[in-house]
């Protein structure tokens, strides 16, 4: 049914490592904007609302972050964010996993992510 | 007779439960010796119900054994009449690296009907309905809004389509996904999940295009679902309004290369990406492979701030029998390129059993790493029961 392969397995194979080694990149310094609007939509949107988890329809634990004012509304008036000890918020343990479970459970969020946030709490937790 | 009781029973204990996504095997383009999408689904860019020449490609080519007709070939359609019903159910191990690791869970993934009216030989009406899945275990401390079935019905899918030939012009018009990427029916890789295709979040669609047996191209427009529609008709994820084509050339029915382009606009924030698809196949190695890379540019509104991103599959589909496809993969998200530590990998294994027509079980494993070293890694096991009707 198929003609003859042109390219030896061989081939495609050395072709695919080399593909595969676009890996890692990026500086050191981190110079994204520690403010909620950012966070919300680069952040806590595709990783925490998503289909079962604190998306608008699902809204698990009552939690629903699928925009910013939705999400700041979870974060900070829900209680997991405390500018006055940032490095104790609630958000941030269950971020890192310490004492409960991860989040998010299915893809957990980068330390640089992490410490991103953290700054903001620590900035005031401000929406702007 | 044995199997086929199993997988009725399989599909019966589903059907309480809940939904996932249109059912598309990217991996059977040219592996079974078909060259085009649509020669197996009745969309032009492939996914969710099959079509006739498909079920019987489903049995006597990708299955062991039995008949992919509808109800086992129990039953003839009419001509203007196609349905058809995906039912899956998984179970789950998660090993996320915090205090409570791991921990597993069991649920319905999907369950979902299918229904395709034809209207002479160029119009059709598309109709899919189904229920969300629910992937947590019952906790009454992190309920949510889903209290029973009647919360979790949704419909992803629903289309007119002006097609009149298998080949040629179409256009269609209502809820689908702008034909992007590779499209994998696996809505956790990273290149569906970080290029507008996260799981329910199914735009409504005007697209248009052409499918040669050489070369296609699709391009779309598309938007949201209005906010003021019932839950049953709303999308989870990014809400982008924009436009998207797709372009792919095939050569001597053992490659193909594509090029693909996407603008969604939010209120919040705009994504603005390109990339390329490949796919090739070596038949006397009985290997298909397959890879996506795209850029994508991020603007964010407020504070004005633009960051590229990229993300990035390289498969390898193995076919050492009838009815066993094994798939190890490599895949790549950097959230944003100029920041070292916002890097995912993850490295894949799937391998999906056709084990008699109608019946697939899936396995599937992925470990991953994620930011900088001194991280903890994260493990995901999986095992997948389904069926399609």
């Amino acid at each position: 049914m198929h003609n003859p392969p042109m390219i030896s397995g061989r081939r495609a194979l050395l072709l695919a490592a080399a593909v595969a080694a676009l890996i890692g990149c990026g500086g050191t310094t981190d110079d994204r904007p520690a403010s909620w609007p950012f966070i919300s939509a680069t952040i806590t949107e595709p990783s925490c609302a998503t289909v079962n988890c604190h998306s608008e329809v699902a809204k698990r634990a009552g939690v629903d972050m699928h925009d910013r004012a939705s999400g700041f509304d979870a974060m900070v008036m829900k209680g997991f964010v405390d500018p006055t000890s940032p490095d104790t918020s609630a958000v941030l343990y269950l971020m890192r996993g310490q004492g409960s479970t991860r989040m998010p459970p299915d893809m957990p969020l980068p330390e640089a992510d992490i410490v991103l946030i953290r700054n903001w709490i620590a900035a005031g937790a401000k929406n702007e | 007779m044995r199997r086929l009781l199993l997988c009725l029973l399989v599909a019966g204990v589903g059907t309480f439960g809940f939904a996932r996504g249109a059912a598309a095997y990217p991996q059977f383009q040219f592996s079974s010796g078909t060259t085009k999408c649509n020669q197996c689904h009745y969309s032009p860019a492939g996914g969710g119900l099959i079509s006739s020449w498909g079920r019987s490609e489903s049995g006597d080519t990708i299955s062991m054994a039995g008949d992919g007709g509808f109800l086992h070939g129990a039953v003839t359609l009419p001509t203007w009449f196609a349905a058809g019903a995906d039912v899956r159910l998984a179970v789950t191990r998660t090993d996320d690296g915090g205090d409570e690791s791991p921990h597993g869970a069991w649920f319905p993934m999907q369950a979902d009907l299918y229904m395709r009216f034809a209207f002479g030989d160029a119009f059709s009406l598309y109709l899919a309905g189904g229920v969300r899945g629910e992937t947590r275990p019952e906790d009454d401390s992190i309920s949510g809004r889903f209290s029973g079935i009647g919360d979790r019905f949704i419909s992803r899918e629903h289309y007119l389509m002006w097609r009149p030939s298998a080949t040629g012009p179409y256009a269609r018009a209502g809820r689908f996904y702008a034909p992007y990427g590779l499209r994998f029916v696996e809505h956790i890789y990273f290149v569906r999940r970080y290029t507008g295709y996260e799981l329910y979040n199914e735009t409504y669609t005007a697209s248009g295009g052409y499918v040669s047996d050489e070369w296609e191209l699709h391009l779309s427009a598309f938007t949201p679902p209005p906010s003021s529609l019932p839950d049953p008709l709303q999308s989870v994820g990014a809400r982008e309004s924009g436009i998207a084509g797709y372009f792919e050339y095939r050569l001597n029915g053992m490659a193909a290369l594509a090029a693909q382009a996407r603008a969604g606009i939010g209120k919040e924030a705009s994504r603005y990406q390109g990339g390329l698809v490949g796919k090739l196949w070596v038949e006397r190695a009985k290997l298909l492979f397959l890879g996506e890379a795209d850029l994508i540019q991020q603007v964010v509104t407020t504070p004005s701030f633009n960051q590229s991103q990229f993300v990035s599959y390289l498969g390898v589909s193995y076919f050492p029998v009838r009815g066993v496809m094994i798939t190890p993969m490599f895949e790549r998200f950097q959230e944003n390129l100029s920041v070292a530590g916002t890097g995912r990998n993850a490295g894949d294994l799937q391998i999906n059993l056709f084990l008699y027509a109608h019946c697939e079980v899936v396995l599937f494993g992925r470990y991953m790493r994620v930011g900088t070293q001194g991280q903890p890694a994260a493990t995901l096991l999986m095992a997948q029961l389904h069926y399609y009707l």
